[in-house]
Order: C-alpha cells, then sequence, then structure tokens
C-alpha cells in the first residue's frame, strides 16, 4: 500500500508558489478596519491610565479599546464562568500586568499604517511593582515534586558506572514564517466568521464559545492555510480575542495581525528549563535506574506546564526510575508547546548522560542503546505494536561509517579543525485522536475530501489525496481536498504528531460509507454490506463479486436523480489502543567539525533513521525531518531568547538577533524511513513523524561535539566562546 | 511609522538645499527603515538620493572609488575589486543577506546605526537613543557590546563589516557639505569614539552627503583575510571580525594591516600589532604573539571577557589565512 506514491508533490503546491492561496491575513473583507494590539512596557504592576489624546488625532483613528471601553462580554458577568476563561483571553477585562508586551490596548483604525502609528502615541501609566524573571536565581525557591515511580532510587547508587551532570537549555521561539493574524466579522450580535491562523479551527470555536457564552456553531473559523506553525498556533491567542472584540466594539469587520516582534511575546514559546539526570550502568552494560529532575518556567497566571522528565520512563528499560518536576513561574511571557515538547529538552539531557556513560564503560553508543531499548511499554506492560528503532539505529550506523568512527575524542585533527561522531535517539507517542472526514461526490465522479484539520505545512491534502486514492482506486485527478474549516467535519488540532494518523481512519471511514452508499444506490441494500467487494475506477463502479457489473458513476447519479453523494464518518483509535502501546522513533547520527581557535561548529553530516509506521507522502515526510533537524541545530547552537534581568524585557525581538538556522548552518539533511505499516494504529498504517526529527537532533550535535573536542556540553545552545573557553 | 513627506532629490545640490534638523538622506534604507519602524529614528521628511549620486567604480591612477549609490553586490562581485581589492569583497560577502547586500549602498554603509539591542528597543535605556537616558549594556547583555575605546556613557560597537575592509586599506571618504564644500576625510578619522556623547556616530557635518570612497591601491595581492566570528554562519552580527592583509617579501612581512570589527564603537585599527609584526618572519609563532599583543591592549567589560579569547582566535586565523590565501592564488 502506498508505495506507487514517490514525488507527486503536493495538491496545493501551484497555489503556494503562485500566491493564490489564501493566508488568514491576505483576506480583505467590504469597510473592514484595522487593528493594532499595544503592549505593556512594566514586567510587573498595573495600568492606572490610558490617554489616548495624542493617538485620535491621527486620522483615520476608530478607537482605541482597553479595559476601560471594552465591549461587554455577557458570559463575564457570571463569577463562575469567568473562571474558566483563561488569563490570557482576559487581558481587556484587568489592570494586572504580569510580563512586558502584555496586551493592554487595541488601536483600530482605516489602515495598517494608521493604527500603527497612532499605537506609538499610546501615553499609559502605570503602577510598577516589584517582579523576578530571572530563572537561574529563582530555581533555589523551587520545590520539586515527584512523579510516578518505578523500582528503588537507593538500590542502584554503588553500581559500576555514574553519570551524573545538570543540563540547561535557553528560551527558544517558534517563529514560524506566517506571523498570527484574525479577521473578525460579526453578523449581528451573535453570529461569528474569523479567519484564524491556528493549528487548530475547532480549537478556536471551542475557546471563543467559551469566552462568548455562546454556542460553538455560532463561530465560523477559517483556516485554510497556515505558514507553520510549530506548535505557536494550538493555542487561541489574544489576537483572536481582540479582533473579536474590535470587530464587535465597531460594528465592523477588523484585521489583527501581529508583527514579528509581537511574534516574541504573544504567541508562547519554549520556556527555559534546567535538569539533573543521573544514570546508572553495570558492567554488563545494562543501565540500571535514572534520577532526572525537571524545571521549565511558566508565566504568572498561566496553566502551560509540561513534564519534561516524561521521556525518561519510556525509551528504555530502566528498572528504577525517580522523577522530580517543578515549576518556577516568572514575570515573563506565556510559554506553550514547541515541537517535541518537554521530550525534546528531556531526551536533551537523557541522551547526553547516556553518551557520557559510554565514554566511562568504552561501550559502543549504538550498543548500549540495543541493548536498552524497553522492549514493552514499561509504565503500563502493554507489547509495543511496532518499534523499529533497533533497525533505525543499525542502518543509521551503517550509512554514516560508525564503526570507523574514532573511539576517543580528538582522534580526528586538520589544522585546527577536529571532527567527531555522534549519535542520538527520539521516541514519541504515536497517539491517534478521533476525528472526521466527509466525501462529497459529483456526477463525473470526481470526489472532494473535507475535514476541520489545518494543514500546518506538513503535507496533510497531499496525504489524504494518496489515502482516498488508496481506499478508493478513485485516479488522482479526480480527487480534491479542502480543509482548515470549522464547517467540514471535527478534527483534532494540527499537533503532537497525530494528525495524519488520526485523518487516515477517518478518511477511510468515509470511503468506506462512500463505497456502501454508492453501491445502494445501485445494487440495492442486500449486496452491499461488504465494502471491500465494491471497487471504484475512473469512469464507475462494479463488484468484485458479479460479472458486468459495472456501472457509470452518471448513469447513477441520473438513475437516482442525484446531484451529489455525501457521506461523513467519524473515526477514534478503537480497541488495539487498549491492547497494544504506539510509538514512533528516529535514530540521529551525525559528523561535525570544531574549530577550537575560532570557536565554529560546522555539521558535515546528518544521517536520520525514522520509523514512522507506513508512510503515506514520502516527499512530505522527508520534509518534516529535515525542518525538525534544522530545529535540532537550533536548539543546539544557535537559538537563545536571552532577558534583561532589570527591565524585564526580552533582548531584541527580531530574526537578526534571534538567530534561527540558515542554509549556511546545515548540510544536506539524509533523512530515510523503515517504512513498515502499524495496522493496529489506524488503516492507513502510518505513526505520526512530526517530533521524533527533533527528538534527539540536539544531543546528536553535542555528542558528536565531545567526540571530536572531548568537552561535555549541558547548557544549549553552544556559541563559539563556549567552545573555545 | 510617523507619516514622513518623500522628496526625490534631482540633484546633489537640490538635496542639501532640502535639509534641515528634522528630516533625513536616504539611500538604500536598509537599516533608516527599520529605526523609523521602531521608532528610534522619526524624520518628518526623506530625501532620496538614488538619482543624485554615482553609482559607478572606476579605477583611478591611485585606486578605486566606489561611489556613495553603489550597491554592497555590485562592489563584491566587481571584477577590479576582485582582482586587487579581495579584502572589500570577502568582508562585504561576510556580511548581512543577498537581499540587502542588494539593496545597501557603500555610503549607507558608513552610516548605519550600531545593534546594540539596548538602542534598538525605545522602552530600554540607551545614551545613544535618547541623552542621559542611562547605558542598558553596562550592567546588561553584554555579547554584542565593545571590548575597548568604550565610556560608560555607551559600550555599543560599529556593525558594519565593509568598513572593516575600508579602514584596514586606509580607505579616504568623499563629501560634500551643505554649502557645497568639497572635502575628503581619512576613513581613520570618519568614525568616532562615544565620549560623553554618544548619538554621534561620526564626524560627517550634519546635512553633509557622503559622495564616494576611493581605495588606494595595495601590494597584498591575495594575501589577505577577512574572518568573522558569529553565533549563526550566514546573516548575523560580529561577535568579533577580523580584516588582515599581509605584503611578504622572501617570507618576511613588509607591512601588515590589523582592523576589527565587534570591537569599538568604530571599526578599530590595531597599528602596534602592524608595526609588531614589519619585518617580523610570518609565521605562526609571530601571529599568536600579534594576537596575545591586541588582546594585551582590550579592556572587556564583566560579561564580554569571551571576545578577547574569540578575537585572539580571529586574529590568529585571519593572518594564517593570509598565508594560504596567497599561495592559493
Amino acid at each position: 500500500m502506498f508505495d506507487s506514491f514517490k514525488n507527486n508533490g503536493r495538491i496545493e503546491g501551484i497555489a503556494k508558489v503562485t500566491g493564490k492561496a489564501k493566508y488568514s491575513a491576505e483576506y480583505y473583507l467590504p469597510n473592514m478596519a484595522y487593528g493594532v494590539i499595544v503592549g505593556s512596557t512594566i514586567p510587573s504592576g498595573s495600568i492606572t491610565n490610558i490617554n489616548s489624546d495624542n493617538a485620535k488625532q491621527v486620522p483615520g483613528v476608530i478607537d482605541i479599546l482597553s479595559y476601560w471601553n471594552k465591549p461587554k462580554v455577557a458570559n463575564f458577568d457570571d463569577p463562575e464562568k469567568l473562571k474558566d476563561i483563561p488569563a490570557f483571553h482576559k487581558y481587556f477585562h484587568t489592570t494586572k500586568v504580569n510580563f512586558n508586551d502584555q496586551p493592554v490596548a487595541l488601536v483600530l483604525a482605516e489602515t495598517l499604517e494608521d493604527a500603527t502609528y497612532a499605537a506609538t502615541l499610546l501615553k499609559i501609566d502605570y503602577q510598577i511593582e516589584d517582579f523576578d524573571v530571572n530563572f537561574k536565581d529563582s530555581l533555589k525557591d523551587i520545590t520539586l515534586k515527584p512523579k510516578d515511580e518505578r523500582g528503588s532510587y537507593d538500590a542502584w547508587q554503588n553500581t559500576d558506572y555514574i553519570s551524573e551532570n545538570e543540563y540547561s537549555i535557553a528560551m527558544e521561539v517558534h517563529n514560524p514564517m506566517e506571523m498570527h493574524a484574525t479577521i473578525a466579522h460579526w453578523t449581528g450580535e451573535k453570529t461569528l466568521t474569523l479567519h484564524d491562523k491556528s493549528q487548530s479551527v475547532n480549537g478556536v470555536q471551542r475557546n471563543l464559545s467559551n469566552f462568548f457564552g455562546l454556542p460553538e456553531d455560532n463561530f465560523k473559523v477559517n483556516s485554510e492555510f497556515v505558514g507553520g506553525g510549530f506548535g505557536s498556533g494550538l493555542r487561541t491567542w489574544f489576537n483572536t480575542i481582540a479582533a473579536s472584540l474590535g470587530a464587535k466594539h465597531i460594528d465592523r469587520p477588523v484585521k489583527v495581525v501581529l508583527t514579528r516582534p509581537q511574534m516574541f511575546t504573544m504567541v508562547g514559546y519554549r520556556p527555559i528549563s534546567w535538569q539533573k539526570v543521573k544514570i546508572g550502568a553495570n558492567n554488563n552494560g545494562e543501565l540500571l535506574g535514572i534520577l532526572h529532575e525537571a524545571v521549565h518556567n511558566k508565566s504568572e497566571n498561566d496553566i502551560y506546564e509540561r513534564d519534561i522528565t516524561g521521556i525518561t520512563k519510556k525509551v528504555y528499560a530502566f528498572e528504577n526510575v525517580k522523577r522530580l518536576v517543578g515549576y518556577s513561574p516568572l514575570n515573563l511571557p506565556i510559554p506553550t508547546w514547541m515541537r517535541g515538547p518537554g521530550d525534546s529538552s528531556g531526551t536533551f539531557a537523557v541522551e547526553s548522560a547516556i553518551d557520557e556513560l559510554c565514554y566511562k564503560m568504552n561501550t559502543d553508543p549504538v550498543n548500549i542503546r540495543l541493548k536498552n531499548i524497553a522492549p514493552f511499554e514499561m509504565a503500563t506492560g502493554k507489547p509495543w505494536s511496532t518499534h523499529y528503532l533497533s533497525e533505525c539505529l543499525e542502518r543509521g550506523a551503517k550509512e554514516i561509517g560508525w564503526k570507523n568512527r574514532p573511539k576517543q575524542p580528538k582522534q580526528l585533527k586538520n589544522g585546527d579543525w577536529y571532527t567527531g561522531y555522534g549519535l542520538a535517539v527520539g521516541l514519541w507517542n504515536a497517539s491517534r485522536k478521533n476525528a472526521g472526514a466527509s466525501i462529497e461526490m459529483k456526477p463525473n465522479g470526481d470526489i472532494i475530501v473535507r475535514t476541520a484539520m489545518t494543514d500546518i505545512g506538513t503535507g496533510t491534502g497531499e496525504a489524504m489525496v494518496n489515502m482516498a486514492h488508496e481506499f478508493l482506486s478513485i485516479p488522482r485527478q479526480k480527487i480534491s481536498i479542502e480543509l482548515g474549516s470549522s464547517l467540514f467535519p471535527e478534527s483534532p488540532s494540527q499537533g503532537g504528531s497525530w494528525g495524519l494518523s488520526s485523518l487516515s481512519g477517518a478518511v477511510d471511514a468515509a470511503c468506506r460509507a462512500l463505497k456502501l452508499k454508492i453501491a445502494y444506490h445501485v445494487f440495492g441494500k442486500d449486496e452491499t454490506k461488504n465494502a471491500n467487494d465494491i471497487v471504484f475506477s475512473e469512469k464507475g463502479i462494479k463488484l468484485n463479486s458479479r460479472e458486468s457489473s459495472f456501472i457509470e458513476y452518471k448513469s447513477i447519479f441520473e438513475n437516482n436523480d442525484l446531484e451529489k453523494i455525501y457521506v461523513e464518518e467519524y473515526s477514534g483509535p478503537g480497541e488495539k489502543s487498549k491492547e497494544y502501546a504506539f510509538c514512533s522513533s528516529a535514530a540521529h547520527f551525525y559528523k561535525v567539525n570544531v574549530n577550537i581557535v575560532t570557536g565554529q561548529v560546522k555539521i558535515d553530516r546528518m544521517v536520520v533513521v525514522v520509523d514512522g509506521g507506513k508512510i503515506i507522502n514520502p516527499q512530505a515526510a522527508a520534509n518534516q525531518i529535515i525542518g525538525a533537524g534544522v530545529g535540532g541545530v537550533g536548539m543546539a547552537l544557535r537559538e537563545k531568547q536571552e532577558v534583561d534581568l532589570a527591565s524585564g524585557r526580552l533582548i531584541g525581538n527580531d530574526f537578526a538577533g534571534y538567530h534561527v538556522p540558515v542554509n549556511a548552518d546545515v548540510p544536506i539533511i539524509e533523512v530515510s524511513f523503515i517504512n513498515k505499516p502499524d495496522y493496529n494504529r489506524n488503516p492507513a498504517g502510518a505513526k505520526g513523524l512530526g517530533e521524533v526529527g527533533l527528538l534527539g537532533s540536539a544531543p546528536a550535535i553535542t555528542n558528536a561535539i565531545y567526540n571530536a573536542i572531548g568537552k561535555r556540553f549541558t547548557n544549549l545552545p553552544i556559541t563559539p566562546d563556549m567552545i573555545i573557553s | 511609522m510617523k507619516p514622513f513627506e518623500l522628496l526625490k532629490a534631482e540633484s546633489i545640490d537640490a538635496a542639501l538645499k532640502s535639509a534641515n534638523a528634522t528630516n533625513s538622506y536616504i539611500s538604500g534604507g536598509t537599516n533608516l527603515v527599520d529605526l523609523m519602524k521602531k521608532q528610534i529614528d522619526q524624520p518628518d521628511g526623506l530625501i532620496d538620493l538614488s538619482h543624485t549620486l554615482s553609482n559607478n567604480i572606476e579605477n583611478t591612477n591611485n585606486g578605486v572609488y566606489l561611489g556613495a549609490m553603489t550597491t554592497n553586490t555590485a562592489i563584491a562581485e566587481h571584477k577590479t575589486i576582485k582582482k586587487d581589492f579581495p579584502l572589500i569583497s570577502k568582508a562585504i560577502l561576510a556580511g548581512a543577506s543577498p537581499q540587502i547586500r542588494n539593496m545597501a549602498t557603500a555610503g549607507g554603509n558608513l552610516l548605519q546605526r550600531t545593534r546594540c539591542p539596548y538602542f534598538y528597543d525605545t522602552v530600554m535605556p540607551c545614551n545613544k537613543r535618547k541623552p542621559n537616558s542611562g547605558c542598558g549594556a553596562l550592567n546588561g547583555h553584554q555579547r554584542m557590546a565593545a571590548i575597548i575605546g568604550y565610556s560608560n556613557s555607551c559600550v555599543a560597537v560599529h556593525p558594519s563589516d565593509f568598513c572593516i575592509a575600508l579602514i584596514a586599506l586606509d580607505a579616504d571618504v568623499d563629501i560634500v557639505t551643505q554649502n557645497g564644500l568639497q572635502k575628503t576625510i581619512a576613513f581613520q578619522e570618519f568614525h568616532r569614539l562615544p565620549e560623553n556623547n554618544p548619538v554621534k556616530d561620526n564626524n560627517l557635518p550634519a546635512n553633509a552627503i557622503i559622495t564616494g570612497i576611493i581605495i588606494p591601491n595595495n601590494k597584498f595581492g591575495d594575501s589577505v583575510s577577512y574572518v568573522k566570528i558569529r553565533e549563526r554562519d550566514s546573516y548575523a552580527f560580529a561577535l568579533v571580525s577580523v580584516a588582515a592583509a599581509l605584503e611578504i617579501k622572501n617570507g618576511k612581512i613588509k607591512e601588515a594591516r590589523l582592523a576589527s570589527g565587534g570591537v569599538a564603537h568604530k571599526p578599530w585599527r590595531w597599528h602596534q600589532a602592524e608595526n609588531f609584526l614589519k619585518d617580523k618572519e610570518a609565521t605562526q609563532e609571530n601571529f599568536i604573539k600579534t594576537a596575545d599583543l591586541i588582546a594585551s591592549h582590550t579592556k572587556p567589560l564583566q560579561h564580554n571577557t569571551f571576545k578577547v579569547s574569540l578575537l585572539k582566535g580571529a586574529i590568529e586565523t585571519a593572518l594564517m589565512e593570509c598565508l594560504t590565501n596567497s599561495k592559493r592564488s
């Protein structure tokens, strides 16, 4: 199945490269006004006054929305309901400021230029209060809380080999290409239509329903094309709330697009983290026990907490696991899920510690992993449905020439440059959620497959074409796809590597329903219980079990007086998920060159072998792994959002100062897939692979740097000064 | 952005006549437009110089002349520059991105402002942006701050790569003052140290226009190098950079040039190190001594002592590269 699909590109590709594909900010509605969000300039305190006299002098300014004049939201009269609304939706319902650049006002004007200029003229008075933005200093006050344990911590303290280190990772900002944007348009008092950059149109629908106290169906949310997300689009941020309130306030459609600087403060980031990992192993190379402690920062008033130590339970067969986690509330913007949330941070520490053990034990880092991979899901005792991490390791080792690597650091030298090899693995739950899809067939046999799920750039549309073609045998050119509207069948967010896995069940169910429905129209009720018996082709259908049963689509529609045939189905994980545990995994083998005089690190090769089940869309799958690899380079060597301790503001807020890796930083990433199906997971046999390309990427780099120069880096990112110090 | 009027000047004279304290000249705009968007510079008017100044590169008797309107890309890719002034080409190509280099001009490059993060955030203190508001970097984030020539009022550095090559090659800057006087300023005198007046980056008289840059001929051939240490391999400003050029005869250094970016408020020449290298053997040992000498002259801030180590590595690497580059040709 799916093996015939190699290089079909993307169904939406031409629309994207010709500019015909419209992103959320690119719609124009008659009488539309433009809104610009104004952020606070203090990290903590309260707003005492907003003077908008000068701002209102700017021609074209319509009004300035803030705490003092926001439209009434019925829901907010009920204190019980108010509690259910997240703090970051209530910025216009409080004068309290918890972080720098917290939204405090929305300037509404006839043009973007007017609104942007007027926004600079607001005079805002604050009552400033004490604040805390120092993550490092805050650690001493954090009480760590135990998570579920396994075995005994004392059992392995006297073992032959121990690695014990502290690790830290800097704040990382998602910064997708497309800025978050909303166009909000009320019809009457109760119906709101939105173009909103989001990874979940149904999530936006639910959040707005909760905010305005109106039924979900009153909110129509479109996010047909999304220019990247990496997790920043999983929440409904304030741009959506502000545009909706603004549109209500002036009774006109309102567009709000965040600026690039606001992308650093208003739509989440990967929090700053600290970890301590202690691992013990015996002479036989068995990993006996692990202690994993972790803290990440959160924002005052927000709920985002992620267990960084979770990965410790899953990858290896530790008999003894002790985990402690804590969270440090600071006056910083709100963090959120960012690709491989929690686990990518945890994986850095664990994979670094195992690498260190290998050098202490003089053991091959491939072998120690092969020996210790958890044979079943340790936390539940369930067998893995499919798990090919060993194959990933063996293939990766072969491709990079692992057996010829220097076994000790500082062996390969050319002038000031040292060469080293490193590896690390990543693992992620291959989950599946409830998802819906519909199919509409036209009299000529063309079909449109629809779902509310968005495509954040992962190639969802093309994968759906492949699935519909595979399940129905209808030629690809007769299949079109429509995504990202809340009017389409409800689906989960596109995130967590569950998108395609969830959709494949829904598309399969819709395809079966279509077969049965058409066969019913043709053959009557009795003969149509077995969908597998029904074969579609370009022109019509037939039953496998009956000779000369072919009938053209056109005839079916004419005979039954139909204009279209429509089916809609929903599908979830099902019974198999009770029996089995599911995971995707990857092995990263990297080769780096390190200059000990200038501190430069050049990555020479990145070999990534991935178990993502059956690969539905080879190009897009490889594309995801490549993008994740670039993210790994960012985490290991480049990306670092710093905080000014005196003002509590972020240092810089643009691409010149925040170093997302560029082409010059990354070699051609060599990606391959195990490509074996897991039909317990879903009908396509696919397992999600959005995260595993990142998990393990950063430690593969630091492990390779150790092999090159004999320095173990435990704080990311590694900048040139750290190499030469 | 504050609304402004755009005047397309037809001649230098017309531009000079229009200039006043509330407006600003614009050429490529690759820095000025950013500054306007961030409310750091808020002119009432812009005087577009693109039709008034030369964008030619001309060979002269003593060297090469770059019209002020020549783009970075045009200079870096020009035959004469690549052949006779390869240091210029290397330095330009180490900076910005192709898109920015296509827009940025020679004259504008000299006038770009610091990239100190405190200068760019109008909420933070910065004496360069707002006199007497303090210096946020003095006790704050100092990765992009100076290690020499700074004052208590400002620790910002000049961000250009091109200018580091220009100062190393003893360039001159042609200007015309507002009353029409044509003058030449030695490149070394063009930029200034912050002292107590960090608002002023350079010694260009008010409302004067840079018309061109003259780079004198040299005998360095391909024995030049530009080493830039940064936090990303393209499109990042220098932590430290080094422009090096050596004239070597019979294994001995007849003349050396060493300049650095990312270290001071102005492009910085290491004259003592150049003198040290004169008549010495071109050996790694001597290059390491040179790097140590330079390091001994620096005075890093509390949080950027690492820049001295990086500088030493960059000096040594650049000098070694001069040797390998000359052998290659």
